[in-house]
Formats: C-alpha cells, sequence, structure tokens
C-alpha cells in the first residue's frame, strides 16, 4: 500500500491562500486507509482551511469532493466538470494523483499536493506504517530471507552489514533494525545461511528510479483491447 | 411464600446500607430477578465514596463514577431504597425473615418534592456540614450532597427553627418557598415490615476520631485536618472549591505532611489492626494535591508502605519519581503550632534513631476505620455473632456469611477495604445470596407494562419543547419565556410550552397527554441534566407511546444557569442555542429497536482451582449448568501446595471439601486435562471448542486460570541444602517435623517481588512468613526465627498474627531493596548479613534455614486465554479488568469475567470473594432468557466500507470482525456505542445511532447561527 502524511496545514495554507475557489480532492484508495487523504481528510482539511480563511478575513471559497482512485481516469469523469470551476485543486491523492490529474487537466489549473507520499508499506498496528518495499523493479527477496536489504537497510548494501550495525540495531538510530542482523537470523532459521556467501555482483539500478520512467505492459491485454477497438470502428 | 413457586424461600433482599457495596450488590441481584430493599441511615445513599475526591490510580472523580449507579438504583423498578431508616429487629430464617424497619420523619413529603432546592435556598439556618466534615455549611432544610439520591431534601429536625418552636410557627420559609408543596412538619416517620429470603449487611465503618489523640493536635491547631477533611479540601464541589488551603488563613501550603496509621495499628490508644487504604490514600492525596499546586511538597510519614494491591507499588514508585512525593519512616510523636505563624512543628526519630523536628505549612493526619459506635447492638439486632473488634465473624473460606444463615457481610464492615475490593464483596454477597434464593428467582419482581409504540416512520417532524424552570434553579437566570418564543418557530416544532417542574408527576402526564393531543412525534425537554433525568423522560415518552429514541434533553440547568449565575443576558442567549441544537438534532431522530438475543444458560469456567470451583458451585446452586476446564488431570490449582491460612483453618480439609462437592454436583462437567482450543461467540451465546474435540455452548465465561510461585535463583536457592522456600517449609511444619531449640530459620522477603521487572507485591508472602514463624514460635518457643523484611503488609484484621509473632520473639529486622542481604554458606549453615538501620552497620546471622518467601506469577496460560477471548493483560501479565474500581471481576466485553490469581496475587479468602463475585457478575447475564441490545450503538455501512481494519484495532468489545468473505463485518451484539470506531473509520462507514455525523453537524449550525456558547 502506498502510504502518505499530510502536510502540516500552515504548509497547505501557504499554497492555497492567494486563490479565490479552491477544491480539496481526496482519494479513497491507499492515502484513506492510512488517514491522511481520504474523503474524510479532504473535507477535514477543507473545513480547517475555511476557518482559517474566516479567522484571516479572506474571501475565498473551499469546497471538497472525493473519488474512488486517483490513478485511473474513468473516475474522474463525473467530477470533470465541476472540477474545471475551480481555480486550484488540492489534491490529497499521493504523488501518482496528482500528477494524473494534472496531465489530465493540461494546464488549464494547477493542482497542487497536500500530503507528502512516503512510501509502501505495511500497518502492522492501527495509525503506524513501516516502509517494506523499495520498488526497484528487480526483487531479490528470495535471497534474503523476505527481508528487503534495498529499503531495510540504511545503506541499501547488498553483501551483509556494514560495520556500523551495533546488536542487531542500526547505527543511524537505535530504533531501526540492522536488516542484515534480522537477514541472518532469518536465514537461519530457514536454515539457508550458506545462500549468503554466493556473492552478489554490483546491481543492474535501471529497473529502479536510475533508469528513468518505468512503465509496465501487459501485451495480452493491450492486445485484446485494441483487438475490441477495432471491432468497435468496423462496425 | 412465593407467589409463584412452591418454595418457601422469599425472592427478596434486604441491603442494610447504601455505600458503593451495597449499591453494587442491589444492582447486580435487582437485574437478575430479586427484589431489592435497601435501608440506609443517611438521608441520601453513597456512603463513604461520594465524599472522595478522586480515585487512584486513574484519577477518576469518584462522584462521576458513582452518581450513575446511585441514579440507577435509585431508579430501579425492583429496587426500593428507604433512606433515613433503620433496621429494628430481624426475625425468621433463611429465606424468610420478617424485619422490622423504622422509618425517621423527613419532613419533606419526597413523592412531591423535585429536587429543586428552592427551599435551602430560603432556609434561614446555617448548620456545618457533615458532608464537608465540618469546613463548609448546609441549611436545616437539606440535601447531604447535590447528586443525592433519592433526589429530595430533608428537614434536620435538630436544626429547623419551626419544628424547635413549639406551636411551629417561626419561620416555615421553606414551606412558603415550596412550589410543589412537599413540606410537612407534621411528619411522625413510620414503621415499616418487610419479608425477605436474605439480608446483607454493608453499613460500613466510621473514621477513627483523631482528636482522641490529642498530640497530634486536630480539633486544636487549625491547620491538621483529617484526611477525609483533605478529601474535601482537594474536591472542585468541596468547601474550598478544590484550591488547596489551609483552613486557618487560606494560604496555599508549601510544606504539606501526612501522618499515617492515626487510629490503626496502635493496640495501646487506638485500633490494633491495619485500616488497609491509608497508605494508598495518602499517596493519592499527595499527587492530586501536587496537581492542584504544584508548588506543594508533600511528605508521608509512615509505619511501613502496605502498597500490597494490583499496581499499587508502581503508583508509590510514580508519586516517589514522577511526584516528588517523600516518604519519611517514622511515626511521628508530636504535632505543634509555631506561635503566630499556624505553621506546625513535627517531632519524628528518623531512620538512624535521631529526633528531629521539622516545620510544616498544613498537616493530614491519614485516619483509619473503625465499627460504628453502635456495633454491637447492630449485631444483636442481626442476631449475628462478632470479633472482639465488634467486625462480623466469618471465616476465609467463606468470608461473606456471617454466624447467622441468610444474612451476610460486605464491604468495609466486614473488614477494612479499599473500593475495589468493597465492590468485589458486592458482587460476592449477590452471587452467594443468587445461590441461597435461585429457586425464588422472578417471583417478586415487576415489570413495567408499556402501550404499544406509535409508528411514526414517513411523518414529518412534529416536535413539542417543555423548557422547565426547574423551580428557579433556571428560571432565576435563564427568561424562560424568550426560550420559548426564540424556539417556536424554529422548523419542525409543533408545540412550545414552559413548566415549574417537568420532572414532578402532574406535569409528566401533563407532558404523554401534549404527546397526544398535539400528536407529537419527537420530544425536546430543556431542564436540568441527562445525567439525572433523560431515562425518566425517555419513559414518559414511551409510556405516550413514542419510541424513547425520539426524545432529546436540552441541558439549560447544569451547563448554563447553575455557571452563569447572574450572568442572566448571556445565560438566555446559551439556553436558545442550546435548545435549538437539540431541537436540530430532534428533528434528524429516527426511531431505534433494540435488539434481543437469547442466553444460554451455562457457564465455561477455565481453571479448576479454589477461584474455579468456587465460582462453579455458586453458580451450580444458582441452577445453571457448569463446566470446568482444568489443563492438569486433577483439580485444586496452586493451593494444593498450601496447608493452613494465617488464621490456622486447615485448607487441605477445605480443598478436599471443594472437590468433592464440585464432583458430585449435579450441574457441574469437569473436564480435565483439557484447554480450549477455540472460541467464538459473545455474551450469552458463546462456543468454546476443547483439545478432547468436544465443544461447549454456554452465555458467559469466568477466566479462572491461576498462578504458579516464582522459582528463586538467588539467595544459593538451588545450591545450599539449608536454602528453602516458605512453601517447603510449611510443608515440613504441616508433616510435624519439630523445630529444635536453638534452631534458626532466617526469612527473607520480597524475593522475586518489588523490583524491576517485577515491580509489584506479591501480597500473600508477609502473610505465609509470619503464619510460618508463628507455628514455628508456638511449637518449640526456643527455635529462633528473624524476618528479614522490606515492609510487612499484613494488612486489615491480619496485623493481628503480626503482632502476636512479635510477642512471641520473632525478631524483624527490615532491609532496603538496594542494599540486599547477602548470603554465603557458612559449614553446615549459611551466613545472612543485613544492614541494621538503628545500629548503622551490618549485622550478621548463622541460619540453620534460609526461607525465601518467593512471589507470584500469573499462569504461563494467562497469555495464550487472554489471546484467544481477546481480552488484555497488564505490563505484569496479569488479566486486566474492565475498570480497576468499579469493575473489579468484569472485562470490557460483556459476558467475561475473572477471579482469582490470574488476576492479580491474593490471599485465599480473596480468591474466594472474587470468585464469588464472578459467579455474582455471571449469574445476572445467565439469568435472563433473552438479553437486549442497547439502541445506541455503531450501524455499520459495509458498502462505504474499505476494509482498513482501523475499526477492528481500536474497539474495546471486539465488536468489528473479519468475516468469512474476507471483510469487515459488525456484531452489533458486542458494540457498546462508545463511538470510538465512528471517529477512527476514514471511509465514514460508521455512524453512532442518535450521534450521527448528520445529526452533530446539525446541531454545531444550529449553535453557530444562534452563536451560543459566547459568554465571556
Amino acid at each position: 500500500m502506498i502510504v502518505g502524511e499530510q502536510k502540516p496545514i500552515d504548509e497547505i495554507w501557504g499554497m492555497v491562500k492567494d486563490f479565490k475557489k479552491v477544491l480539496v480532492y481526496g482519494c479513497n484508495t491507499c492515502v484513506a486507509i492510512c488517514h491522511a487523504g481520504g474523503g474524510k481528510e479532504a473535507e477535514i482539511i477543507a473545513s480547517m482551511l475555511r476557518m482559517k480563511a474566516a479567522q484571516d478575513n479572506v474571501d475565498m471559497q473551499i469546497d471538497n469532493a472525493a473519488i474512488e482512485r486517483h490513478c485511473e481516469p474513468e473516475f474522474f469523469e463525473p467530477l470533470d466538470e465541476k472540477v474545471k470551476s475551480y481555480d486550484l485543486v488540492l489534491s490529497t491523492a499521493c504523488g501518482v494523483g496528482v500528477n494524473f490529474l494534472a496531465d489530465r487537466l493540461a494546464g488549464t489549473i494547477p493542482v497542487y499536493p497536500g500530503i507528502n507520499t512516503s512510501f509502501y508499506g505495511g500497518v502492522p498496528e492501527a495509525g503506524f506504517f513501516v516502509e517494506l518495499c523499495g520498488g526497484c523493479g528487480n526483487c531479490i527477496l528470495h535471497l534474503t530471507g523476505g527481508i528487503c536489504p534495498i529499503v531495510r537497510c540504511s545503506k541499501s548494501l547488498m553483501n551483509g552489514p556494514c560495520g556500523g550495525t551495533d546488536k542487531g540495531k542500526c547505527e543511524v538510530s537505535s530504533e531501526t533494525d540492522c536488516a542484515w542482523y534480522l537477514i541472518v537470523e532469518r536465514m537461519k532459521k530457514l536454515g539457508t545461511l550458506e545462500k549468503l556467501f554466493e556473492v552478489q555482483p554490483p546491481r543492474d539500478w535501471s529497473t529502479g528510479t536510475h533508469g528513468g520512467p518505468r512503465r509496465v505492459s501487459l501485451e495480452h491485454i493491450r492486445a485484446y483491447e485494441e483487438q475490441e477497438e477495432k471491432k468497435a470502428e468496423g462496425k | 411464600m412465593s407467589l409463584l413457586s412452591n418454595s418457601t424461600k422469599r425472592g427478596s433482599v434486604l441491603i442494610v446500607g447504601g455505600g458503593i457495596g451495597g449499591m453494587q450488590a442491589a444492582l447486580d441481584l435487582a437485574d437478575s430477578g430479586f427484589k431489592v430493599h435497601m435501608v440506609q441511615r443517611d438521608p441520601s445513599i453513597g456512603g463513604t465514596m461520594v465524599m472522595l475526591d478522586k480515585t487512584f490510580p486513574t484519577g477518576d472523580c469518584a462522584m462521576c463514577m458513582i452518581s450513575p449507579k446511585m441514579v440507577e438504583a435509585g431508579r430501579h423498578l425492583n429496587i426500593d431504597v428507604h433512606t433515613l431508616a433503620e433496621v429494628t429487629s430481624v426475625e425468621g430464617e433463611a429465606g424468610d425473615f420478617k424485619v422490622k424497619v423504622k422509618l425517621a420523619p423527613r419532613y419533606v413529603d419526597a413523592d412531591k418534592c423535585t429536587g429543586c432546592g428552592d427551599c435551602e435556598v430560603k432556609c434561614p439556618k446555617k448548620v456545618l456540614s457533615e458532608f464537608d466534615q465540618k469546613l463548609g455549611q448546609r441549611k436545616a432544610v437539606y440535601s447531604l450532597f447535590p447528586q443525592a439520591v433519592p433526589n429530595t431534601r430533608a428537614i434536620d429536625a435538630s436544626q429547623c427553627l419551626c419544628l424547635n418552636d413549639p406551636d411551629k410557627k417561626r419561620c416555615r420559609l421553606c414551606e412558603k418557598a415550596c412550589k410543589a408543596g412537599a413540606i410537612n412538619y407534621e411528619d411522625k416517620g413510620k414503621e415499616i415490615e418487610l419479608n425477605v429470603g436474605a439480608v446483607i449487611l454493608s453499613p460500613g465503618l466510621e473514621r477513627y476520631d483523631a482528636r482522641v489523640r490529642q498530640e497530634l493536635g486536630l480539633g486544636r491547631w487549625p491547620n491538621v485536618v483529617s484526611s477525609i477533611q483533605f478529601e474535601r479540601i482537594l474536591s472542585a464541589s468541596g468547601p474550598y472549591k478544590g484550591v488547596v488551603q489551609r483552613p486557618s488563613d487560606q494560604k496555599h501550603p508549601k510544606k504539606v505532611a501526612w501522618i499515617q496509621c492515626v487510629g490503626s495499628r496502635d493496640n495501646h490508644n487506638a485500633n490494633p489492626w491495619c485500616s488497609s487504604v491509608c497508605c494508598m490514600y495518602a499517596t493519592k492525596q499527595s499527587i492530586i494535591a501536587k496537581e492542584h499546586d504544584k508548588n506543594i511538597e508533600p511528605t508521608v510519614f509512615y509505619m511501613e508502605m502496605r502498597a500490597f494491591g494490583k499496581d499499587f507499588d508502581k503508583y508509590v514508585e510514580r508519586a516517589k519519581n514522577e511526584y516528588g512525593v517523600r516518604y519519611q519512616r517514622a511515626m511521628v510523636s508530636a504535632v505543634r503550632e509555631e506561635p503566630g505563624t499556624g505553621n506546625l512543628l513535627l517531632k519524628y526519630a528518623a531512620e538512624d534513631g535521631k529526633l528531629a523536628t521539622e516545620n510544616f505549612d498544613m498537616v493530614v493526619l491519614s485516619v483509619g476505620f473503625q465499627p460504628h459506635c453502635d456495633a454491637e447492638a447492630f449485631a444483636k439486632t442481626f442476631g449475628i455473632d462478632t470479633n472482639q473488634y465488634l467486625f462480623p465473624k466469618t471465616s476465609p473460606f467463606a468470608p461473606v456469611r456471617t454466624s447467622r444463615d441468610g444474612i451476610f457481610a460486605a464491604g468495609i464492615y466486614q473488614g477494612p477495604k479499599d473500593i475495589p475490593e468493597t465492590v468485589l464483596q458486592g458482587s460476592s454477597v449477590a452471587g452467594s445470596v443468587m445461590a441461597l434464593l435461585a429457586e425464588a428467582r422472578g417471583t417478586e419482581t415487576v415489570e413495567k407494562e408499556l402501550p404499544p409504540e406509535t409508528d411514526v416512520s414517513g411523518e414529518a417532524p412534529r416536535i413539542g419543547v417543555f423548557v422547565c424552570h426547574c423551580g428557579t434553579n433556571i428560571s432565576s437566570t435563564v427568561n424562560i419565556d424568550e426560550v420559548v418564543n426564540a424556539v417556536k418557530d424554529q422548523p419542525g416544532v409543533t408545540y412550545v410550552t414552559n413548566t415549574i417542574y417537568a420532572c414532578a408527576q402532574d406535569n409528566q402526564d401533563m407532558i404523554k397527554q401534549t404527546i397526544r393531543e398535539q400528536k407529537l412525534n419527537r420530544v425536546v425537554i430543556a431542564s436540568c441534566t441527562p445525567r439525572t433525568h433523560e431515562k425518566l423522560f425517555q419513559e414518559t415518552i414511551r409510556e405516550a407511546g413514542l419510541n424513547k429514541y425520539l426524545f432529546d434533553l436540552a441541558d439549560i440547568r447544569e451547563q448554563c444557569s447553575w455557571c452563569h449565575k447572574g450572568q442572566n443576558e448571556v445565560a438566555t442567549k446559551k439556553a436558545i442555542g442550546i435548545v435549538k441544537m437539540s431541537v436540530a438534532k430532534s428533528r434528524l431522530q429516527e426511531p431505534l429497536h433494540s435488539e434481543t438475543v437469547g442466553v444460554t444458560p451455562a457457564c465455561l469456567i477455565i481453571g479448576g482451582g479454589i477461584a474455579g470451583m468456587t465460582a462453579a458451585l455458586s453458580l451450580a446452586d444458582q441452577g445453571f449448568p457448569v463446566h470446568i476446564i482444568e489443563k492438569d488431570n486433577e483439580l485444586g490449582g496452586l493451593v494444593r501446595n498450601v496447608y493452613r491460612t494465617l488464621e490456622g483453618l486447615d485448607v487441605q480439609e477445605f480443598l478436599k471439601d471443594r472437590v468433592e462437592a464440585v464432583k458430585e454436583h449435579p450441574q457441574i462437567t469437569v473436564h480435565t486435562g483439557v484447554e480450549v482450543k477455540k472460541t467464538d461467540g459473545f455474551v450469552g451465546n458463546f462456543n468454546t471448542a476443547l483439545t478432547d474435540g468436544s465443544t461447549v455452548e454456554h452465555g458467559a465465561v469466568i477466566l479462572a486460570t491461576g498462578g504458579i510461585e516464582y522459582q528463586p535463583t538467588e539467595y544459593l536457592y538451588g545450591q545450599s541444602p539449608n536454602v528453602i522456600t516458605q512453601r517447603q517449609l510449611e510443608k515440613t511444619i504441616a508433616d510435624g517435623v519439630n523445630p529444635a531449640a536453638g534452631e534458626r530459620y532466617v526469612m527473607v522477603q520480597c524475593v522475586g517481588s518489588r523490583e524491576e521487572p517485577n515491580q509489584y507485591c506479591s501480597r500473600i508472602c508477609c502473610q505465609d512468613a509470619v503464619r510460618n514463624a508463628i507455628a514455628i514460635k508456638e511449637q518449640n518457643a526456643d527455635a529462633e526465627v528473624v524476618i528479614i523484611y522490606r515492609d510487612v503488609r499484613t494488612y486489615g484484621l491480619r496485623e493481628d498474627y503480626y503482632k502476636r509473632a512479635r510477642d512471641l520473639g520473632v525478631i524483624f529486622v527490615r532491609y532496603d531493596v538496594d542494599n540486599k542481604p547477602k548470603v554465603e554458606q557458612a559449614g553446615n549453615r549459611v551466613k545472612v548479613k543485613t544492614w541494621d538501620f538503628m545500629l548503622n552497620k551490618d549485622i550478621s546471622f548463622d541460619a540453620d534455614w534460609l526461607v525465601l518467601s518467593t512471589g507470584l506469577r500469573p499462569h504461563p496460560t494467562t497469555d495464550q486465554v487472554g489471546a484467544m477471548y481477546k481480552v488484555t493483560r497488564n505490563p505484569d501479565g496479569y488479566f486486566l479488568e474492565a475498570h480497576v474500581k468499579l469493575r473489579p471481576v468484569d472485562f470490557p466485553s460483556e459476558g467475561l469475567f475473572v477471579a482469582g490469581l490470574g488476576h492479580a496475587p491474593k490471599n485465599i479468602d480473596e480468591t474466594v470473594t472474587q470468585a464469588l463475585a464472578a459467579s455474582g457478575r455471571a449469574g445476572v447475564i445467565l439469568s435472563h432468557k433473552k438479553l437486549a441490545v442497547s439502541g445506541i450503538i455503531a450501524k455499520h455501512k459495509r458498502e462505504l466500507c474499505m476494509s482498513c481494519l482501523s475499526c477492528l484495532r481500536v474497539c474495546p468489545f471486539g465488536s468489528p470482525y473479519i468475516a468469512e468473505d474476507g471483510k469487515i463485518s459488525h456484531n452489533e451484539v458486542k458494540c457498546m456505542g462508545c463511538g470510538i470506531c465512528a471517529g477512527i473509520c476514514p471511509a465514514k462507514a460508521f455512524q453512532v445511532n442518535n450521534f450521527r455525523d448528520d445529526q452533530i453537524l446539525a446541531m454545531i449550525d444550529a449553535a453557530a447561527e444562534s452563536e451560543a456558547g459566547v459568554v465571556n
């Protein structure tokens, strides 16, 4: 799941205060689950901004809305006309959603982010989120006991811990587990410790964020869609 | 004869004393099919707890906790509260007693009185208030305290000007002030006769009068106060409105001293017993005082810190470390006033024996409890035996039974104890009575007949608003006519009127009639407070055929006229806002229908120790099938290794007797060598699978998983043949091995207790040591016993045995946790070296036996069972009850109860008490054929839900769950309507009935429109 965190209200206010008509636009998927930018949070942010505007005697209209997901065009369609009537959209979706909507609005209206997109993570307990995957595009979790060294090791080391490992903790913070300590302990339990003696060659980071924007294309689905489109044209 | 059965037993119970213990018993009994008569000497129920400011460790306001219980007891259809009443005679036998009760004249007709208090305002006679411990004043016509139940006044005949005038012509101002015509100077009181099946005695104790101890200066130096006076000083509703100040000059004291054991633990000048509660209340008072005024520097002068209860030691540690409370181990010998300053000079011997004098701004005497001055006559009236101190005679194996069959004792009357244990005993006597009178259950209770509900669905709102004057309580501050006019044209309002007392009987009838005539389908009453009157008015509209949830109370007294007295204009404005808010909410109200669920009348008990067996027998005697699940192959639990109680009773005999009774009881099924595998369900409807493949259907569960003894690793245990545990010594004594002359036993206390990571008192070890020491000394006076201790915690009446041990020549040597005794092997003996505080150096003993008093731990299965039933454990691993003060055997989820060592370390008598209490609480549920679920619950809209699990994780009652389709569903039966889910749900899929977002928003809009709340 994508985890996001609301921006401080003062920062948001700084972004929106010069506009006359603002829509706070929530996304009811990942960021709703992490209590950052769903319909409810959009409503709360809008309400706080209205109060701020009233306090500062700023004459502006602030409304709120939300849709199921900000990363697929069909969800946007029913509200497109409404959205276009605003001067600014404050999106509380993740960065994907902000990009997606900004592209869709194609420079007619600005789209600003209401939240910071933090990471892909799990929710081990209510109100607590942890980063567990870096989205590097070339998974090696089968080699590391299901523990990702890319995000869980502060240095993304691939061949064991650095000298900063300290009784199972990382030198960066005593609250951070040393990923390589965890990996070794886990592999011991799994009885696969010997796998760690295989040296991992330097990684090809081009599948990660260092090789330009990434795309995934499912040819079998795209082929089907094209076929359907052709059929429709033929009629 | 009962009316419905052939039993000769009565289905009603007399409870003498309306404190928290009596109330708990009354509510448990009345909620499970018994008629209750409560007799209370004071003009209100409430007892001691109502006088307290806050309770530890949660800092909850005592009144806020007890007041709802008082209201519930006062309003219960099957509880008759007789105040200003005393029992004069009891005839008959268990199951059928004839009781005569004398009711003193109240001079106020409680049926007519609405509790408005106008009489009190007009009464010219001021009297020192007993409730405020004579630090404040009351009138001659008065209620004991503002939240008194019954909510009516009484005239103090000894003070009233009219009643003291032979012609009764003087004054009569209260009569003129009373618009309800409730004053009756001719009241003569009366005598009534009651037929009951059982009698519960919970009259409480009185406090030691510390004026007797003249050297401590109470009543002589104004800045010396008793601890109960200090409670009133701390109380926001007390004489100083919660400001800590000195009585002499209203200055804020800086250095405040608490002197412990005033009137307790002193068999020369006062009472020999320990009052059990003073160490902790002094700690609480010093913390609360510090919270009220951070400049206060508290010092507690004490002999021994008896923090023996659950989490008590942690609280004391917090007082020391977080609040800087100073604990000085010393008995203060004299308190003198410093001339001119009002300060007090305290004389005491410091730990090294040197005399010290210290100056304090204020002194609090921690006074103890003692039986009422008429305790002997009281016992005689009820025909029960007492001990030498006039406490009722009870046994550790049957702690709530008196010497007379059918008469039970509970609360501090039974022996000094704190609030949770008093509440426990309340439920415990209730459980005992339920067992005694099982066949008469339901024979004398009444149910209300109600007309069918009118269907108002689809109708446009027709709201009736009744604005109450509450005598002059509201109308002297709020302009009622303005409120009426302002509400008239609110949308949906079709009728508005004012009324002097909405709650008076004739006006209730008027409201019902208006509902019918005006075809009202919603009612708003603007009046006093929902705390006492919401249920009453809900019943009123229900009697007129409206669903009770179509009512709303606009609180314009406690939240308006009272707190804005003298600001009539703004108060009126605010009242208008409050009423408009209620009307806005009312427009959106819907009739709510409570679901009911059936109840499987059987109980599952996990653990077959004393707790489990006691609860099983009590429930089985109540007529319910019981299943005991015992992991071991035999019943008995930890108590199999215990031979004698402190009092010398034979524990093994008791155990044998219980095991046999359990095995023989036709209602009890024992599953030994078996554990719970899986459990499912909710209150009234549990289904539990056992490891032997069988399943049990049951309506309630009692977790009596017990505890284990700590196995020591310190003090050469396991290395030296001379080192044994207290339990091993006990067995040797039981086996008849006699100590030789000169043989030396050195005992070390608190082994594995009261230090990190086990920062809690195991509660039983001091008594174990004292009991074994006495046994050794009694067998051979020439054997030597030394007990090396931190604090001897022989609380309550157990203090006698501490004294007996000292009298027999047992030597007590104190040690500090930072300087523990050192042990080394010395030939065929061990050498024990410890610090002596008086000599200021180490002393050593050559011991033949080093006996370790090892602590208790929760049973290892506690965690697993807890996880299975979704109940939490405290950091020490013990089950965490629903509320440490008022719900000591309940869990937050209904239908689950706890008893015995799984809850916290305790002695056998306390385990028996808690087990009986669990049986009483479980009996309340099992006695119902159906359980009604409240209408105020959260509703879950599955189509909005994203299954984010926030609700599942935060709900204290386990009502949201992951359904078979893998998505969240909601079990409304488990829901208590707290609304946490509605708050956290990011999809707004949860809405609490009658507190829905649209209703709250409508209220906020209404408030914003009328600019209410702008009160400076």
